[in-house]
């Protein structure tokens, strides 16, 4: 690294053309050496994510069902997605997965970092404990889940009935509670990633500000939304616009969980996308709503990104 | 630290990448233009005999001839093999694992014209592969929907097991009584789109899946609600939460009567055999129907069922595209289907010599009812060749989980299946 850092500092006496030919010469080997370093990252990233992506811009206005040459058909697509129910439901869906994703997902793992962060005995064990559902098969999850849900014969119902509830839901069988029900899956199953993020974050928060805002007489509440938010919002921003994205992504839970059912109550754009494409091999039509859901997700994150840069002047 | 390390650390890494990712590309199949070589896709082949057996008895009528099965991952079946015909290296016999998707392959220009290839009179399963009167591949199997019942649970409960006379009022009666009678339930229906709406396709009146119109399917949804109202099954819901398997609920004698096709009985003689599945004496009869006129030994019960088939990929040319065509005439061929009946599997040309061989293994059921349920029906096919077929099975899949999970009423989620045909199926 002595390389690089003395570059710059050879570079600002011109003088001598021999001088000079060796600093462009060392500016050369720099540049090569600083490629060479992101070559094998990029390379594989321009050949398993970029060019698709690109591809999939061009598909979108095409007709091409994989075999021989695609059609060009400008937005035709477009005007058919506006148009298509089930799409609609789908974008529906998605929104109201998010909309009740990312707020719980938030308030449990946040929560759940502040209460581990305290000095309890056994404290690593918990945090563990709530990090496990995040490393644990996706696959494993649904049908442990589904069991749980069974309206019938689940512990879940039974234990609703216990409380007295005559009628619990019947979850991942009724339309009105199957999203709900994922979103308690997806929130049990990601509140352990986040609150390692959260954790992290809240190391930086001075210990100084809080004991300043306790000599002030700030209760616990005070000192939370004065001091600890406002300390943690670059982990927040970071949280919130991960969350974002990869509830408007979500897939395979719902996948393995409900394949959309029961009805269409739990179709989201990223199964709508599979079935079109690689079910029914309307490639240009599911490359066309893959695009919407790529302007989703980037509208929404400049978005958070103004907003955030807002908060910071 | 030193740079050159780095640096050639860096290149290393950067060209093994360059290689692994040009290295991928699957070179399984041989479009090489050697006569004497075959690749045919096929699937878990070590769980499914069927096809080194057809290699193994090709090879042996044809000396010199290699035939080399390429083994694709079953769920990932037709992706796989749309990827590698789509990048121009597919197998020489294109092996057609599910109908709807022939048109995907023949309106993609990927399957040759095998018209004249013969095959055996009243072989089943043909037409499926027919678009626009050119055939594009030939059926070798070719299972039914039975109904297998539980004959001592039939005992038990003092009911008089099917005798082919039933229609589907007479098969609700008997899972009625079998329920009343004793601790188990009186049918077993699996969570599949088939198992209702196959039937209802291939016997109502009128029926027709790429039509738009699906009042047809009413009478039998309400017969299925108002079943697992009663008891006499267990619950859509609970089947699909609790994963049940219809191996282990007929298996495990938990339920007295299933609706299934015939490759379960293959499994279950080697389930019994094994232990897996409890020992007890069971048969076969023809599926209910929807009314009497095709009731009795003296007709032929009406089904569904879709034929598996081979293709002959466009790309082959003379004397191997001749050898393919070889391939898909000895495949559907009597010989094979009584070699393929042997090891279980039902081959779609039905004989009496198939039959025998087919019920000769030990633990088949011998009785006559069980014979005539397996050689004779009217199979009508569950997937029409239509290049609409997927959409249409994909949203009548939405109204029948919305239908039989209780959270939309029949008619309603019928509608509903009407009008997204109408809007998002496009006409052709």
């Amino acid at each position: 690294m002595t390389v690089t850092s003395n570059a710059p500092r050879r570079a600002t006496v011109p003088q001598a053309p021999t001088r000079k030919r060796r600093v462009s010469r060392l500016r050369i080997r720099n540049t090569l050496l600083g490629l060479s370093f992101i070559a094998p990252n990029f390379i594989g990233f321009a050949t398993l994510t970029l060019v698709p992506v690109i591809v999939m811009f061009y598909m979108s206005l095409s007709n091409w069902n994989i075999f021989g040459t695609s059609t060009f058909i400008g937005l035709d697509n477009f005007t058919r997605l506006a148009g298509d129910g089930s799409f609609r439901r789908a974008f529906f869906n998605t929104l109201y997965y998010a909309g009740l994703h990312i707020p719980l997902t938030i308030v449990v793992s946040l929560s759940l970092a502040i209460l581990l962060n305290n000095k309890l005995r056994g404290v690593a064990f918990f945090r563990t404990a709530a990090f496990f559902p995040y490393i644990t098969s996706i696959v494993a999850i649904a049908l442990v889940w589904n069991l749980l849900f069974s309206p019938d014969y689940g512990p879940v119902n039974e234990i609703l009935r216990f409380f007295g509830l005559s009628n619990p839901p019947g979850w991942l069988t009724s339309p009105d509670w199957s999203m709900p029900a994922v979103v308690i899956v997806s929130t049990w199953r990601d509140m352990g990633y986040y609150m390692v993020l959260f954790l992290a974050g809240l190391q930086t928060v001075p210990r100084e500000l809080h004991e300043a805002a306790r000599v002030d007489g700030a209760n616990v509440w005070q000192r939370f939304v004065n001091v600890t938010l406002p300390c943690l919002r670059p982990t927040m921003f970071f949280v919130v616009v991960i969350l974002t994205i990869n509830s408007f992504k979500i897939f395979d839970l719902i996948l393995v969980m409900t394949r959309g059912g029961p009805g269409q109550s739990t179709t989201v754009i990223s199964q709508f996308i599979y079935r079109k494409g690689f079910e029914e091999n309307e490639f240009g039509y599911a490359s066309a709503a893959a695009v919407v859901l790529f302007f989703l997700c980037i509208i929404v994150t400049i978005i958070q990104f103004l907003w955030n840069k807002r908060r910071e002047i | 630290m030193n740079t050159r390390i780095i640096a050639s650390a860096a290149a290393l890494a950067a060209g093994t990448l360059v290689l692994a990712s040009c290295g991928g590309s699957g070179g399984d199949a041989d479009g090489s233009g050697d006569a004497t070589t075959l690749s045919v896709a096929g699937w878990s082949v070590a769980t499914t005999p069927e096809f080194q057996l057809l290699a193994d008895g090709f090879e042996a009528q044809n000396e010199g001839v290699t035939v080399n099965i390429v083994d694709y991952d079953p769920s990932e079946y037709n992706t796989l093999l749309t990827a590698d015909l789509a990048a121009g290296s597919g197998p020489d016999i294109i092996t057609q694992k599910e109908v709807k998707f022939v048109t995907t392959f023949q309106e993609g220009g990927q399957l040759a014209d095998v018209s004249d290839v013969s095959l055996p009179a009243g072989i089943g399963g043909a037409e499926s592969y027919v678009v626009d009167g050119v055939t594009y591949a030939t059926p070798y199997r070719q299972d039914a929907w039975v109904l297998f019942y539980n004959a001592d649970l039939f005992d038990e409960a003092g009911v008089d097991t099917p005798d082919g006379t039933w229609t589907w009022d007479d098969y609700e009666e008997a899972a009625r009584q079998i329920a009343d009678n004793t601790d188990v339930n009186g049918t077993y229906q699996h969570s599949w789109q088939s198992v209702l709406q196959g039937f209802a396709n291939a016997q109502s009146p009128g029926a027709d899946l790429l039509s738009g119109e699906y009042g047809y399917f009413a009478p039998f949804y309400e017969r299925v609600l108002r079943m697992q109202d009663d008891g006499l099954q267990e619950s859509y819901n609970t089947v699909t939460a609790n994963q049940l398997t219809y191996q282990g609920e007929f298996g495990r004698q938990r339920a007295a009567m299933l609706p299934m096709g015939t490759w379960f009985v293959a499994t279950l003689i080697s389930q019994q055999a094994a232990g897996e599945a409890d020992d007890f004496t069971w048969g076969i009869a023809p599926i209910p129907q929807f009314d009497a006129s095709t009731t009795g030994m003296d007709n032929t019960p009406v089904t569904f069922g879709d034929p598996t088939g081979f293709a002959v990929n466009a790309a082959l040319e003379g004397e191997k595209a001749e050898l393919a065509k070889k391939f898909l005439a000895y495949a559907a061929s009597e010989e094979a289907a009584v070699a393929l009946a042997e090891i279980g599997i039902m081959p779609a040309a039905l004989s009496d010599a198939v039959v025998d061989a087919y019920f000769g293994s030990e633990g088949a059921p011998t009785d006559e009812l069980s014979a005539f349920a397996v050689q004779t029906h009217d199979t009508k096919p569950e997937n029409p060749t239509s290049n609409r077929t997927t959409a249409i099975q994909n949203i009548l899949n939405d109204m029948h989980s919305a239908i039989l999970s209780g959270s939309t009423d029949v008619d309603s989620a019928i509608a509903e299946a009407e009008q997204r045909v109408a809007n998002e199926v496009a006409a052709d």
